[in-house]
């Protein structure tokens, strides 16, 4: 039996635009199962890269969203219930990204910054949520170090290092200590709706956001001129670090590329940074949005092929967005099609492509051209809606081509026609 | 409604319902709307509009509101006498005199007509100059193109005011060469601009296109890369006009303008530099001369930047679509 | 190595542009009848009009056009830039004497127009839309079209005549008393360094009273420009894919604000503050002149009006150059900042 870590829950997210409200979540329900690779599939513009940047709540303004639930099912034994990140505060939300979910860009040149070495913004992943392992290690090496001195002035600056060190080790261990209590006292109140006890969870929430991180002492420290240098022995550990990270994921000449900037490599390798900085801190969930549209055939084979290996290795669970059918029969279990801002059928990759049940999904696979194919190519008629004005009822009545009286009035229900196989589709109603 | 078979009507298909009600505009006119409404919604833009217009009706209404007591130059300020101590706003100067009772009232509406002379003319000449050298430049390129960029280089190198000090000593005062000067010394802003806007449409597939299909230059530089390039020199000019303005009145109160008495707003500035601390028991007793001239300039220089600046968000594409 | 190269090579554009300032700077002086370039030579006060022509012949100065722009080269080479009617004194020597005040002002308003510029627009574009960045927005638009001298003499006005406060010129009378007197040593020129370096703590503070009205009225306007830019090309990098990025990472708010963006919307500011200089530079005309502070912008003002032809043409020529090397400056700094540019 599958294990469920993801479920978003009749997602609605709205873009306050000056034209209108786009609505570009129309109760989005998607369900991401531990281990496997699930693919988004879709047009141009039906909302995949919005209900991902949903799930991570990174929304572009002018987009909210405005209703449903996103439920993690991350941490392990003691927790049964899923946890509502809707509910969560932002600094809840920053301590998740790029630590138990991360994501990974379609235009990896853009996504990098052009004025930091690729060093830096690979390491900035194990700064934000690896710090306390990387105090340890360097707190390790520079006592190793201190047996060996002899000078006393080295001696005592380094002393003086470790205490630093370990300062701001500890007040990192609080400060996990205290949100782990919140969190934990979240967690427990999660179901309830009783006024005292949605009072409280915001109370929680807020002092989630106002807790402190950072030591004052040792930040005042950083700051002065001279003494800011005691990070270098942190910042080695770091690279190391990033070193051995770029090396597992066939980034020749490492060390060399740690100190270069972005500019300097080609589409694929800038592709594999992005990829490193998102799986730096071991993700449970990689969210893949159209990784491989913007590069040349043979780099996308050896991103896809990279991307396979790690699934073994590092990551638990992908959710990839494509709208490259012949990708998703490659690489995913299961599949959930969307149109619109709606999703219209889910199925395992076998099933879908065997016995498409929506008449989108029909669509889709007929107008993918294939090798024996003589007559015309097909399409779907028509184009995809207006976002702020969209059809009623099911969005893609104006193009199906068995739409029924029904279709106008009213969105079809998700129906689940067979084990792990659901439609989204009034032909498919449970009175037939 | 549909029956469950044939495919659907191709004509409505893909419209949302207001569209399909029949109401497509040209998009030509409807980016146009569009950008009106836009601008016209911005508040800053109202007010530049109407400190703008409110300086234009000064200007061709200056006649009627101010009447020149010398037909033969109006600009020549009227002065109630020769006393030089200024005089406070009164029934008869509603905003004071200047020294030697130079009647301000009169010089701020007149000097509206001077003010927009030089910013207009200076403008429109740098218009021209730019757009036909930065069109050689930027469409042409090679040795022109050369040639241009290194000249307006040396331009560039000495600071505005300074070298127009300089010219103007060479020219001679007065308005007429403060009018010349900045002609010379403005050009190379504008060519930059239609150079650069130019470089970045001339690559561009559709010119690629024109030029397969048999246009000269001349058309394609007239009818597809002037068109689109004109936009940032829109911006420019607007926000030009004012520094244009505050740039001859900085001449003007330097000395290097009009006479005493002509109705030249940097020039009244000029005038209030003895005036500047009143007598012990009321210091700011003049502070109509030091306040009201200087004041004038800045509200339209500001009309001009408000404008410049509101066409500027919603006509660059990076802002256009919030 | 590629950075010595681009250094090489703006040095030697920079030399063809100084050599192309000189032609204009000269070509306007040709503009001047030889009548009054002549006072350039002129050392005593009685000339009669037969002195004028002869100097005239004497110094060549109805010859060819080319041969009186290398000549003038050559004069100018040896150091010798004529004799100033305003400075009563050779322009060199007017120039040491006048261009430390100067200096002092520019060295207290560029830092502040930056540090005042860059983080009101890093502000507003933070917090877009909301009270504080109208606010800023407002001011940067209204500053940016304010005359320079009319904010001086406001500020003269209110400050000096209402309040009595900030007087203009450099020093108090008892201050030009000692820097007159022999127990001062001018070293710099410049009045709050020389104060520290005499020991002398009270002209310093007086130094610094006076200086605190003209560097407001600098600082006020220009800092308006850099506000403007700062905010609008942060907005730029703060809608750029590296901040989503960063975001995905985990990176809070104030990291990406700070360490992301804010490096690269510095990076248009960088690039203007070269024009921004030159603005400044030109604003010393006016505020030296309203504030009665006696630099080369005050020199410029009075040059210009009593047609002080040598002082007028030396200037324009002095700020030419540095304004050309503080453009190689600024070009410097901005390739040390983005990679890109080193780096190709």
């Amino acid at each position: 039996m599958s294990t469920v870590i993801l479920k978003t829950d009749e997602l609605y997210t709205d873009f306050y635009t000056f034209e209108g409200v786009v609505k570009a979540l129309n109760g989005v329900s998607v369900t991401v199962n531990q281990g496997e690779t699930f693919g988004l599939v879709g047009e141009s513009g039906c909302g995949k890269s919005v209900t991902v940047r949903s799930i991570m709540r990174i929304v572009q303004t002018p987009g909210k969203i405005v209703d449903g639930k996103i439920v993690l099912f991350f941490r392990d034994s003691d927790r049964t219930e899923g946890i509502d990140i809707l509910k969560r505060s932002e600094a809840f939300m920053t301590s998740m990204r790029g630590n138990d979910i991360s994501m990974i860009f379609q235009e990896a040149s853009t996504s990098l910054n052009p004025v930091l070495s690729i060093g830096y913004q690979v390491g900035e992943s194990f700064y934000f949520h690896r710090l306390d392992q990387m105090l340890e290690e360097t707190i390790e090496t520079v006592t190793d170090k201190l047996d060996g001195t002899k000078f006393f002035v080295v001696k005592w600056w380094r002393r003086l290092k470790i205490a630093l060190f370990r300062r701001e080790l500890r007040r990192l261990k609080n400060y996990k200590d205290e949100i782990d209590t919140i969190d934990n006292e979240l967690y427990a109140l999660e179901e309830a709706t009783d006024v005292k006890t949605v009072r409280r969870r915001n109370m929680l929430n807020r002092r989630r956001d106002q807790a402190w991180k950072k030591d004052l002492l040792v930040q005042l420290v950083k700051r002065v001129p001279f003494l800011k240098r005691y990070q270098s022995d942190i910042q080695e550990t770091v690279r190391s670090h990033v070193v051995s990270l770029l090396n597992s994921l066939g980034v020749p000449n490492s060390e060399r590329c740690v100190d270069s900037y972005p500019h300097e490599l080609s589409g694929g390798m800038q592709q594999r940074i992005v990829i490193a900085i998102a799986l730096a801190c071991n993700p449970i969930l990689l969210i893949a949005d159209e990784p491989t549209s913007n590069l040349d055939v043979t780099i996308q084979a050896q991103i896809v092929d990279l991307i396979k290996t790690l699934k073994e290795k590092i990551i638990s669970s992908v959710l990839f967005i494509t709208h490259d059918l012949g990708l998703v029969a490659e690489i995913c279990d299961r599949t959930g099609i969307m149109y619109a801002g709606d999703v219209c059928e889910v199925a395992s990759v076998k099933e879908i492509f065997s016995n498409p049940l929506h008449p989108y999904t029909q669509g889709l696979l007929r107008s993918v051209p294939k090798a024996e194919q003589v007559e015309k190519l097909s399409t779907i008629p028509g184009t995809v809606p207006n976002l702020i004005s969209p059809p009623t009822g099911c969005r893609f009545h104006p193009r199906c081509p068995h739409a029924m009286e029904i279709c106008v009035k009213e969105k079809p229900p998700t129906i689940e026609v067979s084990d792990g196989h659901s439609v989204a589709c009034h032909l498919y109603g449970e009175e037939e | 409604m549909h029956s469950t078979d044939s495919p659907v009507d191709g004509s409505t298909i893909g419209q949302s319902a207001s569209e399909a009600q029949g109401e497509t505009k040209h998009p030509g006119l409807r980016e146009f709307l569009f950008s009106m409404k836009r601008l016209l919604k911005n508040p800053l833009t109202i007010i530049g509009l109407v400190i703008i217009l409110f300086f234009v009706f000064l200007a061709i209404f200056a006649p009627v509101l101010a009447p020149p007591p010398q037909p033969h130059d109006p600009y020549l300020m009227p002065h109630d006498g020769w006393k030089i101590q200024p005089s406070p706003p009164s029934a008869e100067s509603p905003l004071g005199t200047l020294p030697s009772q130079y009647d301000i009232l009169y010089g701020v509406i007149w000097g509206t007509r001077n003010a927009f002379r030089i910013g207009l003319f200076v403008v429109a000449a740098n218009l021209a100059v730019g757009i036909i050298l930065g069109s050689l430049a930027g469409y042409f390129g090679g040795i022109a193109d050369e040639i241009i960029m290194r000249i307006t280089d040396i331009f560039y190198a000495i600071p505005m005011l300074v070298m127009a000090m300089a010219l103007v000593v060479a020219f001679g005062r007065g308005l007429q060469s403060i009018i010349i000067v900045l002609i010379i010394l403005g050009w190379p802003t504008y060519t930059r601009v239609i150079r650069s806007e130019i470089l970045i449409v001339r690559d561009m597939d559709y010119i690629h296109a024109s030029r397969a299909s048999g246009s000269s230059h001349l058309r394609i530089l007239a009818k597809h890369i002037l068109p689109n390039s004109i936009f940032s020199v829109i911006i420019v000019a607007s926000m030009n006009l004012g520094t244009t303005v505050l740039t001859a009145a900085a001449l003007s109160f330097l000395g290097l303008g009009a006479d005493t008495g002509y109705a030249d707003w940097g020039q009244m500035v000029s005038t209030c530099r003895n005036w500047i601390v009143g007598p012990a028991d009321n210091r700011l007793a003049y502070w109509y001369v030091v306040f009201i001239p200087g004041f004038v300039i800045a509200l339209f220089v500001l009309g001009w930047n408000l404008l410049g600046d509101a066409i500027r968000d919603v006509f660059d594409p990076k802002l256009r679509r919030r | 190595m590629s950075m010595l190269n681009y250094i090489i090579r703006r040095l030697l554009f920079m030399i063809l542009v100084l050599v192309g300032v000189s032609l204009l700077v000269f070509s306007v002086m040709m503009m001047i009848p030889p009548g009054m370039r002549v006072a350039a030579y002129v050392t005593h006060e009685k000339v009669t009009s037969e002195d004028i022509e002869s100097m005239i012949e004497v110094y060549g100065l109805r010859d060819p056009a080319p041969v009186q722009y290398f000549r003038w080269l050559k004069r100018i080479f040896t150091g010798d830039f004529g004799f100033s009617v305003t400075a009563e004194a050779p322009v060199l020597e007017g120039f040491k004497s006048y261009f430390p005040t100067t200096l002092e002002l520019v060295l207290y308003a560029t830092p502040l127009v930056i540090l005042v510029g860059v983080w009101f627009g890093t502000k507003g574009a933070i917090h877009k839309d909301k009270p504080i960045d109208h606010g800023i927005r407002i001011f940067a638009i209204v500053g940016y079209s304010l005359p320079t001298f009319w904010l001086g003499l406001l500020l003269l006005m209110f400050f000096y005549g209402y309040l009595g406060i900030f007087p203009p010129g450099t020093l108090s009378n008892a201050g030009k008393d000692v820097i007159f007197s022999d127990a001062w040593h001018r070293i710099t020129g410049l009045l709050t360094v020389d104060a520290i370096l005499n020991w002398r703590w009270d002209i310093f503070w007086d130094a610094l009273y006076h200086l605190i009205l003209p560097t407001i009225n600098l600082v006020l306007l220009s800092s308006a420009l850099i506000m403007r830019l700062m905010r609008s090309s942060m907005l730029e990098a703060l809608g750029q894919d590296y901040v989503r990025t960063a975001l995905a990472k985990g990176a809070d708010r104030r990291t990406v604000h700070l360490k992301h963006a804010r490096r690269n919307g510095l990076l248009p500011v960088i690039t203007i503050s070269g024009i921004m200089f030159a603005g400044l530079m030109a604003g010393m005309v006016i505020t030296e002149t309203i504030f009665t502070r006696k630099g080369i912008g005050w020199w410029m003002a009075r040059a210009a009006l009593q047609l002080d032809v040598s002082a007028i043409m030396f200037n324009v020529l002095f700020l030419g150059t540095i304004f050309v090397g503080v453009n190689l400056i600024v070009d410097l700094i901005y390739a040390a900042i983005d990679p890109r540019i080193r780096l190709s």
